[in-house]
């Protein structure tokens, strides 16, 4: 176990004279113990910031301290690392026993039966007892990630890298293979770094949840704080599936009164209050408003034509357009509706989300109904 | 499952077939007399109709070739150079080739394409220069000149970059993370992986050191280091050509291409078939 500063680390790569900045400045904090989820679209330089914590990237600028030890020139087998790769990477040419057990007899000067005694132990954990002597071309993927699993966790590191390790699992597999991860994670207190593109895997897994775009740090905070504070557009845009609306409004405060105006028929008065406070001192606004927080309603509301619908089972997605923007509805399943259908939809004031549109940066967020951030699972665990 | 062969009619497989037989016999009928021939005395090698079965003068005719010259020294020597050479030029050529494959760094561009450049050089142009070299170092008449400046092969290091670009570098970054140095990356996790590359290259790098001619030819003076095909060219007289002695002397030699071959044939096709 460890904690893992980050100080500006930026890291620039040259490759014919002309500088791409594939992480910026980045400064986070990373508890011991904790779950940490760096995500983000692809090129957003998750991938680069978790290969230069594993020392597998030199960085630019800045330093990467682990438990107070500048560690920002150390090889990788000097930092106590393990990773899990997203191809697995596992050696093809040797049996599971071999590929678990290779670290440990490169550099831990461990007896030979004391290694033995590892792997099966490691492997015993995993329920993959049965494989150690297939080679890794005789198994399935999931079989493939446990064994790349034990090979991470047997050399008991105190950090665990993992890089897209569930996106080659099909969803069943991923689902199964996420709370086995949470499990080892918790199992065996080490301090995790997980890099997904999955917005979903991120919520679900990460004790903290750092979004990345464009090679700088978006924000940084628990799942339930990011997902209805977000710091700014991109970050709404970018948690909650399917993605947040947004349209652009124009700003109209005449006699104590806040009106939105936008494409369409839209037009919704704000009630006096924070979100109308906040927008007052703009002419324009980007509004966002999530899925699930659009309703059908018979009377009021805004008029909107009905283009897709998609049914999940549990609940149903419409697409419809309002005025030249879609928008997207998650609505019960119970609602049957179909293409060209004319409906009216609301929503409530407090479920609003206002934006820069210049900066992007949230004006107006749900933070009022952030009641209780979870804490990192460490603090549970010392709080029986 | 339906593969291609089997979407071919009929008379378009058989002409294919009788294609291919013709080929076969091409080349395996010259190969077969010269066995047959190794095995008759020379009086019976132009008789007519020709004999198409193996005689009973195989140990005769190689009892006068060693009288009258140190063959089997010769095949020593052969397999002694060759397999020096295949073995260490093998390790180069993978150890460069893993180089220019996964590792970043100056002008590697120009200089593998240098070096690649450096297949147009017919071997001829390079004899006499060779030749000094190998004067200046005093090593004129010895094994190692024959296996020294070959040993960067080209061809070698090209088919092993090819081969090795296509190892995952996370495979790579993983044993660097389980504490491998960079010479271990290679050795225990880059070099099994190329298994079938190295054994095509194995049989190629062999097959162009048994035959050598004319560089040995050049370079060697000394009988006791002749490699067989200087030997062959020995037993070829002034007044008379001894056919029995060479056919027996050319069917020896081949013996250890086949049996390089028969060990790593399936290596061989596998390797070819990936890296191009």
């Amino acid at each position: 176990m460890t904690s893992i500063d980050l100080d500006n680390v930026s890291k620039v790569y040259d490759p014919n004279g002309e500088a791409i900045e594939a992480v910026s400045d980045l400064d986070i904090s990373i508890q011991d113990g904790e779950f940490l989820v760096f995500v983000g679209p692809s090129g957003c330089g998750k991938t680069t910031t978790l290969r230069a914590i594993a020392g597998l990237e030199s960085i630019t600028d800045g330093s990467i301290v682990f438990g107070g030890e500048d560690v920002t020139d150390a090889r990788p087998r000097e930092r106590g690392v393990a990773m899990v790769f997203q191809d697995y990477a596992l050696y093809p040419h040797m049996t599971v026993r071999e590929n678990i057990g290779f670290g440990l007899r490169l550099s831990s000067g461990l007896s030979e039966q004391e290694i033995e005694r590892r792997v099966e132990e490691t492997t015993e954990m995993l329920g993959i007892e049965d494989l150690l002597d297939d080679q890794p071309g005789e198994l399935s993927g999931g079989q493939q990630q446990r064994v790349a699993l034990g090979r991470a966790i047997v050399r008991d590191p105190s950090v665990f890298l993992l890089d897209e390790p569930l996106s080659n699992l099909d969803a069943k597999l991923r689902t199964d293979m996420r709370k086995e991860i949470l499990r080892l994670q918790q199992e065996l207190e080490v301090t995790a770094i997980y890099v997904t593109h999955d917005q979903t895997e991120a919520m679900a897994m990460g004790d903290r949840v750092a979004i990345m775009n464009h090679g700088r740090l978006q924000q940084i905070g628990p799942p339930e704080a990011v997902y209805l504070d977000p710091a700014n557009k991109f970050v709404a845009g970018f948690l909650g599936s399917p993605s947040m609306n947004f349209l652009e409004a124009s700003v109209e405060s005449t006699d104590g009164t806040t009106t939105l105006e936008a494409d369409g028929e839209f037009r919704h008065e704000l009630p006096a209050g924070s979100v109308a406070s906040s927008a007052t001192e703009y002419d324009r606004v980007v509004v966002g408003i999530r899925p699930e927080d659009l309703e059908i309603v018979e009377t009021g509301g805004v008029p909107v034509e009905v283009t897709v619908v998609e049914a999940m089972g549990d609940e149903n997605v419409v697409y419809v357009d309002l005025g030249s923007t879609e928008l997207t509805a998650r609505i019960d399943s119970t609602v049957r509706l179909s293409r060209g259908d004319r409906i009216r939809i609301d929503f409530d004031s407090d479920d609003l989300y206002l934006f820069d549109p210049d900066t992007e940066a949230a004006l107006e967020t749900k933070t009022a109904q952030l009641t209780a951030y979870r804490e990192p699972r460490q603090a549970d665990a010392t709080n029986p | 499952m339906a593969t291609a062969s089997d979407s071919k009619s009929l008379p378009v497989r058989f002409a294919l077939y009788i294609t291919l037989l013709v080929i076969i016999a091409i080349t395996f009928i010259p190969l077969y007399w010269m066995v047959v021939a190794a095995t008759l005395p020379q009086e019976e090698f132009f008789t007519l109709p020709p004999r198409l079965l193996p005689g009973t003068h195989f140990l005769e005719n190689l009892q006068a070739l060693e009288a009258r010259f140190p063959y089997l020294r010769s095949v020593w020597n052969s397999v002694f150079v060759a397999t020096v050479y295949t073995v260490i030029s093998l390790f180069l050529c993978a150890l460069a080739g893993f180089a220019f494959a996964k590792y970043e760094f100056k002008y590697r561009e120009p200089l593998f394409y240098f070096i690649l450049a450096t297949l147009v050089l017919p071997v001829q142009i390079m004899i006499i220069p060779m030749y000094l070299l190998m004067a200046q170092f005093g090593l004129l008449d010895t094994h190692i000149a024959l296996i020294l400046p070959f040993l960067a092969n080209p061809v070698g290091i090209f088919l092993m970059r090819q081969s090795m670009l296509s190892i995952p570098d996370s495979l790579l970054d993983a044993a660097r993370i389980d504490g491998a140095s960079e010479f271990q990356i290679f050795y225990r996790i880059a070099l099994p992986a190329m298994k079938p590359m190295l054994a095509a290259l194995a049989v190629i790098l062999f097959i162009s050191q048994w035959n050598a001619f004319l560089y040995p030819l050049v370079i060697l003076e000394s009988e006791e280091l002749f490699t067989i095909p200087l030997a062959i060219e020995r037993l070829t007289g002034h007044q008379r050509i001894y056919f029995d002695q060479i056919m027996v002397a050319a069917t020896i030699a081949i013996i250890p291409m086949i049996v390089l071959f028969l060990w790593l044939q399936e290596h061989f096709v596998r390797g070819f078939t990936n890296s191009m």
